[in-house]
């Protein structure tokens, strides 16, 4: 092979893109603000909380000079309760439990109620919702209000695995954290692995497999593999897949013109 | 297909059985007699790329040269013990490049049940590539059929994709040792 590296993205990439995740310390020294390419960074004043990219709080939790407060979903009790979800519940048989919800955007289980998070605007003074990765997803929570169940943010295994290799002394019995972590990932990736039966489907135009709720790094692991498996079943299918377009175009012709005949025609114009 | 794809360029040379339509002069080196001709009716394996070729006229309505028959890999015998259970067949020993002939040749023939065959095949066999790739050390890898020698080419790479992954993921993660 002449290109070393495999197509798609490495393991180690997505976990530098995970670090841009703002994470709440509470620092021990006072440092004055910075102002770094990603946006300035508050001055850290010692019992005060603050948020930072995870590369900075990493970086000066080794140095001792803050401790982390982990994100809310880093706790034995959440993360038991989302593999119980996982894989007690009948209705995530065969899929993968919740995301956070998005702001401005109700999900399923709080129908119903006003979203919580307020709309942003910029400096013109356009409306906006803040979008994943500058979500406030793996910070503590000052207010944590009754109906937010606990959820895997997107960079979860990343988060996860770099608060428990630095500052696993900030978390609540990090062995138990690491043990439900890796029981949370096998379980997924059980699940993927069993989507592949349905993935003809998504080879032959119409079907899918529902991927949300999985998170950066399940996806960069199984991507290679699903994307092979799709292709196959693509260039098996290629011949029936012309017979029956052929087919179509045939009705077409004789049948005149029929509105559903026009809509699936749409849907091949995708390929 | 890519223009560089060793693999497809591998497809082209496997042999499929064709019968001539016409006598040939002086084709008879293709049956190992050279300076015969060869007589209308001759069963002989050609290449896929020469057979394609010579039975092109079949396409077009004029009359032809070759009729292609489809190989010996593909043959209802192997599509009923595909059928019965995709994960016991040696489909490496059948053809090296199973599925990419598989391809070219359900382009000739309109098939619509193999490519049900075959895509279920692929399906079950994709699944049971990426369990062993996760683990394979596991027991499949140990006894069966279906080793990693005994796949064919796109499942190979199919494994090497799954298993790189993981590995890659492991190293990251700490758990597994640095080559």
């Amino acid at each position: 092979m002449a290109f070393p590296l495999p197509r798609g993205i490495t393991a180690s990439e997505i976990a530098f893109l995970a670090e841009m995740e703002m994470v709440t310390v509470v620092p021990r020294q006072r440092l004055e603000g910075l102002e770094l390419l990603g946006g300035p960074v508050e001055p850290l004043v010692p019992p005060r909380r603050t948020s930072l990219p995870l590369w900075l709080a990493l970086l000066l939790k080794r140095q001792r000079r803050a401790n982390i407060i982990p994100p809310p979903w880093l706790h034995p009790e959440s993360l038991s309760l989302i593999l119980e979800v996982e894989s007690q519940h009948q209705d995530y048989k065969n899929s993968f439990s919740p995301p956070p919800p998005l702001p401005g955007q109700p999900s399923v289980r709080d129908h119903g109620l006003e979203p919580t998070v307020r709309p942003q605007y910029t400096l013109d003074g356009n409306r906006y919702y803040a979008a994943p990765p500058f979500l406030p997803q793996n910070s503590a929570q000052t207010v944590i209000s009754s109906r937010d169940l606990p959820a895997l943010p997107y960079h979860w295994v990343e988060v996860g695995n770099m608060l428990l290799d630095a500052a696993s002394d900030d978390l609540v019995d990090p062995d138990q954290i690491r043990r439900l972590l890796k029981d949370l990932r096998e379980v997924r990736m059980a699940k993927m692995r069993s989507g592949v039966d349905v993935l003809d489907d998504a080879a032959t135009g119409g079907g899918g497999v529902a991927l949300t709720g999985v998170g950066a790094m399940e996806l960069g692991e199984e991507r290679g593999f699903l994307a092979g498996v799709v292709d196959g079943l693509r260039k098996i299918g290629a011949s029936k897949e012309q017979a029956r377009r052929e087919r179509l175009a045939e009705q077409r012709a004789n049948g005149g013109y029929d509105g559903t005949q026009d809509e699936e025609e749409e849907d091949y114009m995708e390929f | 297909m890519s223009y560089y794809d060793i693999d497809s360029i591998l497809t082209d040379a496997q042999k499929i059985p064709c019968t001539f339509e016409l006598e040939v002069p002086g084709l008879g080196i293709l049956e190992g007699n050279p300076g015969e001709d060869i007589k209308a009716g001759t069963r002989i394996d050609l290449p896929l790329w020469l057979g394609e070729m010579l039975s092109i006229g079949a396409r077009l309505g004029t009359s032809r040269l070759v009729t292609l028959d489809m190989p010996d890999a593909l043959a209802e015998r192997v599509m009923n013990a595909l059928k019965a259970d995709p994960r016991t067949v040696d489909l490496r020993a059948l053809a090296p490049h199973f599925y990419t002939l598989s391809e070219r040749i359900l382009e000739i023939f309109e098939e619509e049940e193999m490519v049900d065959v075959l895509s279920d095949t692929f399906k079950k066999r994709a699944a049971e590539i990426s369990d062993q790739a996760h683990n394979p050390r596991g027991r499949w890898a140990r006894a069966s059929t279906f080793s990693v020698g005994s796949m064919r080419m796109n499942g190979s790479v199919m494994f090497r994709a799954a298993h790189d992954r993981a590995k890659q993921m492991r190293i990251w993660a700490g758990e597994a040792k640095r080559k």
